[in-house]
């Protein structure tokens, strides 16, 4: 509780908390820890400053600190604008518990409203850096390597034939899974004209895996499961970039999504139950898998059927919470985007 | 109120491309280093006079306690500007302007 209330310290605009803050962190505090926080009742209490905070996580190791950081900047990253004493604020607490952390700085370039370089900075520090570390360089790895994922995707036929040849394997398999989410939605294989780049399709495994649509909500989803999973903290880029980009506008493109706020999907009721439970579960896999599911050979993997490759990631269900809150499966049509739905209807012969 | 500071530096030169190329590497540094007031630039050509460009830089705040102007100072004062300064002056012709402005009205705020 004291931890919250440090966090609730540190992100709170001149207004207090706002709602989208109080129930994110409030449902993913609760998460984590299995015990109801309410954000709003902290607001009550005396505020916690940065030293405070610091003495009451002194016990605890740098990567749990680094974590308590990224809620913070989550906070953060909801708001538009980041007032720039909020940003400073932060900057301050994460100082004071010894966190040198990129997305600090990402979130002080939003309040200033440098967005050009803040995407420069996110893209630099958040991928090309964690991509490039994580890059084992090996001659004939079946992991994609790119220094940026987002750079263009390549045609290239030998690699739409691997793809392609999912669609021959046997029912409920990894692959033929995939596949057949590809083949539904439309989607083009990597290596086609048009497919995803490589490196990004790596998330496709990871839809059909954790069981996350592929719409705006499910991608947010998706990728604060990914990145909470990879035990490099750095893996917070992913859910900093889809907030950018679904929900405060401040990233216009990646190259391969970009930005949509009709929705506003954070907001969106119930979606705090869903992220907080997608960090949850991620979680669980990085603390038993320990791998940046990105770097994973799904190839591997391909011929297994999907129950069997959650078993070997020990990857936790969906919480009844998330799933009451509309988290959809990834071949649930709530789970589409309009655009998807529409292709499946007319792929099934649906008149609709 | 967090009030923007723009920098402006007009001069006359035959071939822009080393200044956006020098402007990008700015950025590129900037990007990834700790954060200051410098928010971002723009290089103008004028269409009147055939030669004569500006460059527009942006300051805003970081620190509740520093204005934007300060910022901008303190970024003048630091060894890489000056550099970048020097470097402007070996590919253009004769001396740069340079003007300072407070920001009264934007539209994106």
């Amino acid at each position: 509780m004291l931890v919250a209330r440090g966090i609730a310290t540190a992100v709170a605009p001149e207004g207090g908390l706002t709602d989208v803050q109080a129930e994110l962190l409030g449902a993913i505090a609760s998460a984590l820890t299995g015990v109801a926080v309410d954000y709003r009742s902290l607001e009550l209490l005396e505020p916690l400053g940065p030293e405070e905070l610091a003495d009451v996580l002194a016990a605890r190791d740098a990567g749990y600190r680094h974590r308590i950081v990224h809620h913070m900047v989550l906070g953060e990253l909801v708001l538009r604008p980041i007032p720039v004493v909020v940003a400073h604020r932060v900057a301050t607490y994460a100082h004071a518990l010894g966190v040198t952390d990129d997305f600090v700085r990402v979130a002080r370039r939003y309040a200033q409203g440098a967005y050009g370089l803040a995407w420069m900075d996110l893209q630099r520090s958040g991928f090309v850096e964690h991509v490039r570390d994580a890059d084992g360089d090996q001659p004939g790895a079946s992991v994609p390597s790119k220094l940026d994922p987002f750079e263009p995707a390549q045609v290239d036929p030998e690699l739409e034939a691997r793809w392609t040849a999912f669609a021959e394997l046997a029912p409920d398999t990894l692959g033929r899974r995939v596949w057949e989410m590809y083949d539904s939605r439309g989607f083009g294989l990597p290596g086609s004209p048009g497919g995803a780049p490589a490196y990004l399709a790596q998330h496709d495994f990871v839809h059909v895996l954790a069981d996350y649509g592929t719409n705006l909500k499910g991608e947010l989803e998706v990728f604060a499961f990914i990145g909470r999973a990879d035990p490099d903290p750095k893996g917070f880029a992913w859910l900093a970039t889809l907030i950018g980009l679904f929900e405060t506008g401040y990233i216009s493109s990646t190259g391969f999504f970009d930005r949509d706020v009709r929705e506003r999907s954070i907001r969106a009721p119930g979606m705090h139950q869903r992220i907080a439970d997608a960090i949850r579960r991620g979680k669980v896999v990085c603390d038993a898998y320990g791998v940046d599911l990105f770097d994973v050979d799904y190839s591997e993997f391909a011929d297994r059927a999907v129950g069997e490759v959650r078993e070997l990631l020990q990857m936790p269900a969906k919480s009844a919470g998330a799933i009451d809150s509309g988290s959809a499966g990834v071949f649930d049509p709530a789970g589409m985007s309009e655009k998807q739905r529409r292709f499946a209807a007319q792929r099934r012969g649906d008149d609709t | 109120m967090n009030r923007n500071f723009c920098q402006t530096i007009t001069f006359r030169c035959a071939d822009p491309a080393p200044i956006i190329a020098m402007s990008e590497e700015w950025d590129r540094n900037q990007a990834t280093s700790d954060i200051m007031g410098y928010m971002g630039s723009r290089v103008l050509a004028d269409r009147e006079r055939l030669g004569y460009y500006v460059i527009i830089a942006e300051f805003g705040v970081v620190d509740p306690n520093v204005s934007a102007a300060d910022e901008a100072a303190r970024n003048n004062a630091r060894p890489e500007t000056q550099a970048f300064a020097d470097r402007l002056r070996e590919v253009i012709d004769g001396e740069p302007e340079w003007h300072h402005f407070d920001e009264l009205y934007r539209t994106d705020r």
